[in-house]
């Protein structure tokens, strides 16, 4: 049997929602295939089958553009986890997360998880800049021009804005996000006390760089996983019978109409 | 982008259906195995006979056979039609009716008593391919109507129609797919999924029907493909999800079908072809005036307003090879995987290992080392295809011939490179890295040989490391074809341990000899003499040993003795005789002094012969050095050290045979003395040390080692014998003068003797001997120690009586106890003789354990000495 992941079934889904151009494909392409690419406005969607111990977990890239904003509570539809992307120099992207992607997120599964990501954090924090995960081959131009300007400076400045030269002020800040995390609990009705912390759940990422990425996927993937597990084990405990009676059904039905 | 994924190959021209007539148009299309059914505005049905043709070049055609055609009486366009094969039966729509006709006929089928064959005011219909109901003899059909926002569900049979069941929707539904209960709807705003059976719903995604025309279309079980927004072909299940990501058309779509794995869309002037595996558009053909475009039974046909065609897909392979050919690697690979479910196991194994491997070699062509090495891998490559790009590389005893059809397009390595040497070298090196990873694994199963022979001419031409490990190891090269390699990167060292590999160790010891004799040059191994002999002292071929050694000794007699003192010893089969090594050895003096050592001292042979002929050697040299002028003082006391070490250590030498040899010899005084030692002769070996050498040191020193292993009466004795001729005047025969300062002499080292060995001395003996004059200060030191030994001696034997005669109470009272009964003895109870009772715990025991007052039984010890006995009572114990 080959071992292509596009043969096998997904076992469990993550969908990626955020407004146009706020870096979802950038950032999955980051994490699948460990590099940035230019990439083109999405068309539709796109999915990913990421193997996962025995599992296969599939993500969902949507596409940002309103034209397509009636397809997504159809990708959404029996998600396990949602990652709701917004650009940390853009306010309007993560205005956006609410007003319209918020809704979508109503056909997931009702323990379904959410993720509020800042990408592009490269752009405003220094950390995040310097954090180069693997040494870009495509880099742009912008980016040479950039890391010019930081070989020339023989201490790095405190601010990744005098870096750049380029000024892209932080228009989000975390606790923004954080804010944020707590109205989606609270639109979905689930307790703050027992869902999962808004500091784990809130990512700032950088797609260019790397920085954070794999930690926000990985982190995911590990608390989806259980409750996923759980669920599979208790509707095969309940369903044994259920299933083999449908089966058995099913066959009887076929041989009927084949005479 | 372009896959030739298609052919378009038509299959009934415009001649045959409206010839000339410019306003007849087609308006739908039925086609059931080989029978084309096409309806016409002008509502006329014509049945066609598709026959497929195969030409002698392989190429398809159709030849369409006119059977029928018939007017359908209502003057309207035939909307659409359906086969209901089993039945015989058309379903056709024209005019807002759904009415039934006889499929070879064509006639209409007249209603009967029981019901209506007629179905009026309908817009559109959909026949369910996968019905819940299991009757073989009727069609479920689910039909929109013109003015109800409702679904009906009808049973067709062969002649009537009944309605079973009627959903109510939301909105005006303009377009349905049926798959089991499911029902798929374009709405006027949207999609939605409705179950007829339970009534459930479930929307989809929001669509604007009256903007642009919708599509429904059931693809697979409980899956649609649906036109959405923005020109895109969503999939959507019966549960309301996408399992698959969309593909991109162009906003003007009016029909699309699926042929695994691809999906096919028709817009108003092209056909275009994506793929479901990977979302690309694949194929591109240019389609003017297009109108339908339907799959039936897997065979997608199109239709423009005036022809038929039928789309063929090319075979798989084909389009795989079309891929590859435009170096696709990944598109190929993915097609192939795609294709699993619809080719056999076993043929697909074949193809796609196939694939893999071709993949692999467009790759490497591309430097691409990593996924070219992953692709062979999987792909389960006989290495010996990429290595026989290589040109020389592969034995020519090799029967490996290259897999036809080729799986690249090079001729060779150079051909690839194109002259370009670092690129060359790149292969190279990737090359070793994959023959030396997969070598030890089951890929390399039959040609064994020729992948380490591969190897080992890669590494000698690129003066690789691993070579050597190579041959180290346990390895299938060819001889003969690495021999002329291996002399021409002049690796001379490793085509040594390669006849070593094939058993030829001779060679293998020729050439490395020629190479340490500088005949040939290899710095390999700058300790290549040490390699050789260490190589000679571990093999087991005694008869190479014997062969080569001379060689070694000539060389380097110090090292070559290693030959057999290296050796391992206890296996019988390679086991040296010393004797023989030693008659061997013989013409060389400085290997067998070695030898000799070796086996005396480390291996500890007890053998007199042994250690007297070292001895011998030993004296010689001495001897030797003896005789040269000017003496080399430095070598000369070397040399007397271990012989005088020898003779001290060694019992087992023959000593009056050595003795005699130094007989004469007055420079060897210490060494004679030591014999005399050997031979008990104390005296004699005492005087010289004393008399002769005048060394006291060396005479004390004797004295330790020759009585180290006796008792101290031995030991008192010998020192006892060195204080005496110490002090003996007698023994002096020089001149006077000599003789005072002399005894002077002597005196002051029986002093010393005294003063640092006296607990070795009998003191009493001692100051007999001493001479009267001498003081008390002089002998402090020995007196003292003298005093504290005889002092610490007295004490020690008390307490040793002392210990000793609490053991010997402790044994008493232990057999007391294991013999006797305890006597109690209480100031309750009376003494048997006097009746009194005790007063103190002292009393006598009288035989039998009675106890009496001890005055009582000196009592009657002095009235009665004739013994009496005593009553035996046991109540008084």
């Amino acid at each position: 049997m080959p071992e292509s992941s596009k043969m096998r079934k997904p076992d469990v889904k993550v969908v990626l929602l955020g407004d146009t151009n706020v870096g979802k494909t950038s950032l999955l392409h980051r994490y699948t295939e460990r590099k940035f690419k230019d990439t083109i406005s999405t068309v539709g969607g796109a999915f990913f089958l990421k193997q996962w111990g025995p599992y296969n977990v599939s993500i969902w890239d949507t596409a940002g553009r309103e034209q397509f904003h009636g397809l997504g509570s159809m990708y959404c539809r029996g998600a396990a986890a949602v990652i709701l992307t917004y650009d940390v120099t853009n306010w309007q992207s993560l205005a956006e997360l609410e007003e319209r992607f918020l809704s979508l997120t109503d056909t997931a599964n009702h323990d379904c998880i959410y993720a509020v990501v800042g990408n592009k954090a490269d752009l405003t924090d220094t950390k995040a800049y310097l954090s180069q995960e693997t040494p870009d081959a495509n880099q742009t131009e912008s980016e040479e021009h950039r890391s010019d300007v930081l070989s020339a400076c023989p201490t790095p400045p405190a601010s990744p804005v005098s870096i750049s030269g380029v000024t892209f002020p932080k228009q989000v800040t975390r606790e923004d996000a954080l804010a944020f995390y707590g109205r989606i609990l609270r639109y979905k009705g689930s307790d703050e006390r027992t869902s999962l912390p808004a500091e784990k759940m809130c990512f700032e990422t950088s797609a260019k760089t790397g920085y954070n990425v794999d930690a926000l996927f990985e982190a995911l993937f590990d608390l989806v996983l259980p409750s996923m597990l759980r669920k599979r084990n208790e509707n095969q405990q309940s369903a044994t019978v259920d299933l083999e009676v449908c089966r058995k059904g099913g066959g009887k039905r076929g041989r009927s109409t084949c005479c | 982008m372009s896959v030739k994924a298609f052919e378009l190959i038509p299959a009934v021209e415009r001649d045959l259906l409206m010839g000339d007539k410019a306003r007849i148009n087609i308006e739908c299309i039925e086609c059931c195995g080989k029978h084309l059914y096409v309806g016409t505005n002008d509502c006329f049905i014509h049945h066609f006979l598709l026959d497929e043709l195969t030409s002698a070049k392989g190429r398809l055609t159709y030849a369409a056979q006119k059977l029928l055609h018939k007017y359908m009486g209502l003057k309207k366009p035939v909307a659409e039609l359906r086969a209901a094969s089993a039945l015989e039966r058309l379903i056709v729509l024209c005019d807002g009716i759904v009415f039934l006709v006889d499929m070879v006929t064509l006639e209409n089928v007249p209603s009967t008593s029981g019901g209506g064959a007629r179905v009026r005011g309908v817009t559109t219909f959909c026949i369910n391919e996968n019905p819940v109901n299991g009757d073989p003899f009727c069609v479920e059909m689910g039909v929109l109507s013109l003015k109800r926002r409702t679904v009906q569900i009808y049973m067709v049979y062969e002649d009537r129609v009944q309605l079973v069941k009627e959903v109510s929707t939301p909105e005006q539904p303009c377009a349905v797919s049926l798959d089991g209960y499911f029902l798929c709807l374009a709405l006027a705003t949207q999609y939605m999924i409705l179950n007829y059976n339970t009534e459930a719903a479930q929307d989809l995604f929001p669509y604007n029907s009256e903007e642009r025309r919708p599509i429904v279309k059931r693809i697979a079980r409980e899956e649609f493909l649906l036109a959405a927004p923005g020109g895109l072909g969503m999939f959507a299940n019966a549960e309301g999800a996408s399992q698959r990501a969309p593909v991109n058309w162009s906003e003007s779509v009016i029909g699309a079908a699926v042929c695994f794995p691809y999906v096919v869309a028709l817009d108003e002037s092209f056909i275009t072809i994506h793929s479901m595996l990977d979302q690309q558009l694949k194929q591109t053909l240019s389609f003017r005036d297009g109108r339908i475009l339907q799959d039936f039974e897997g065979k997608v046909i199109v239709a423009s307003t005036k022809a038929v065609y039928v789309m063929v897909p090319l075979p798989l392979e084909r389009q795989i090879q079309d891929l590859l050919a435009s170096h696709r690697v990944e598109e190929a690979l993915v097609l192939t995987e795609g294709a699993q479910r619809s080719i056999p196991k076993e043929k697909f194994m074949v193809l796609y290992k196939r694939i893999l491997q071709q993949a692999g070699f467009i790759q490497f062509g591309q430097l691409q080392f990593v996924e070219a090495k992953e692709h062979f891998r999987k792909g389960q490559l006989d290495v010996r295809e990429l290595i026989s790009l290589y040109p020389l590389l592969l034995p020519a005893s090799s029967s490996f011939t290259r897999c036809h059809p080729p799986l690249h397009e090079f001729a060779d390595l150079n051909h690839l490179a194109q002259g370009d040497q670092e690129k060359v070298l790149k292969c190279k090196r990737f090359l070793i890295t994959y023959l030396t990873e997969v070598r030890s694994t089951e890929v390399v199963n039959g040609c064994r040989e020729d992948v380490d022979t591969a190897l080992l001419k890669l590494y000698a031409e690129q003066n690789h490391e691993s070579l050597l490990d190579l041959l180290a190891s346990d390895n299938a090269c060819m001889l003969a074809d690495c021999v002329p390699w291996l002399e021409k990167y002049q690796k001379y060292f490793a085509l040594g341990l390669l006849y070593h590999c094939n058993g030829q160790d001779p060679a293998a010891l020729q050439m490395w000899i020629r190479v340490a004799d500088r005949e040939l040059q290899d710095s390999t191994r700058p300790d290549l003499f040490e390699y050789i002999v260490d190589f000679l002292s571990s093999t087991a071929d005694v008869d190479l040993v014997w062969k080569f050694a001379t060689w070694a000794l000539h060389k380097n007699p110090t090292t070559a003795v290693h030959i057999f003192t290296k050796r391992s010893v206890g296996k019988a089969q390679s086991d040296m005789n010393p004797e023989d090594v030693i008659t061997y050895l013989e013409r060389h003096r400085e290997a067998l002094l070695l030898y000799l050592e070796h086996l005396v001292h480390e291996r500890r042979i007890q053998e007199e012969q042994f250690h007297t002929h070292l001895a011998v050697l030993y004296l010689e040299r001495v001897f030797s050095l003896l005789s040269e002028s000017p003496t080399n003082e430095e070598q000369l006391s070397r040399s007397r050290e271990k012989l005088q070490g020898l003779l001290r250590e060694s019992n087992l030498y023959r000593v009056q045979f050595l003795l005699g040899k130094m007989e004469n010899c007055e420079q060897l005084l210490l060494e004679r003395a030591t014999l005399y030692g050997k031979l008990e002769d104390h005296d004699k070996a005492l005087h010289i040390l004393v008399h002769k050498l005048r060394d006291f040191q060396s005479a004390e020193a004797f004295c330790i080692w020759t009585s180290s292993c006796r008792d101290s009466a031995y030991k008192q004795q010998l020192f006892h014998l060195l204080l005496g001729m110490y002090l003996d005047k007698s023994a002096t025969g020089k001149s006077q003068s000599a003789v005072c300062d002399d005894s002077g002499n002597l005196e002051m080292a029986a002093v010393d003797l005294l003063n640092r060995h006296g607990e070795l001395f009998d003191p009493v003996r001692v100051l007999r001997t001493l001479p009267e004059g001498w003081s008390l200060q002089l002998l402090r030191p020995f007196l003292g120690r003298a005093i504290r030994a005889s002092m610490h001696a007295s004490r020690t034997s008390q307490i040793a009586l002392g210990l000793a005669h609490s053991e010997h109470l402790q044994l008493l009272h232990d057999k007391l106890k294991e013999t006797k009964k305890p006597i109690a003895v209480s100031t309750k109870k009376g003494c048997h003789l006097c009746h009194n009772t005790f007063s103190d715990p002292e009393v006598v025991c009288l035989p039998g354990g009675v106890p009496v007052h001890t005055h009582c039984a000196a009592q009657r010890m002095r009235d009665s000495p004739t013994k009496r006995q005593l009553p035996n009572s046991s109540n008084h114990t």
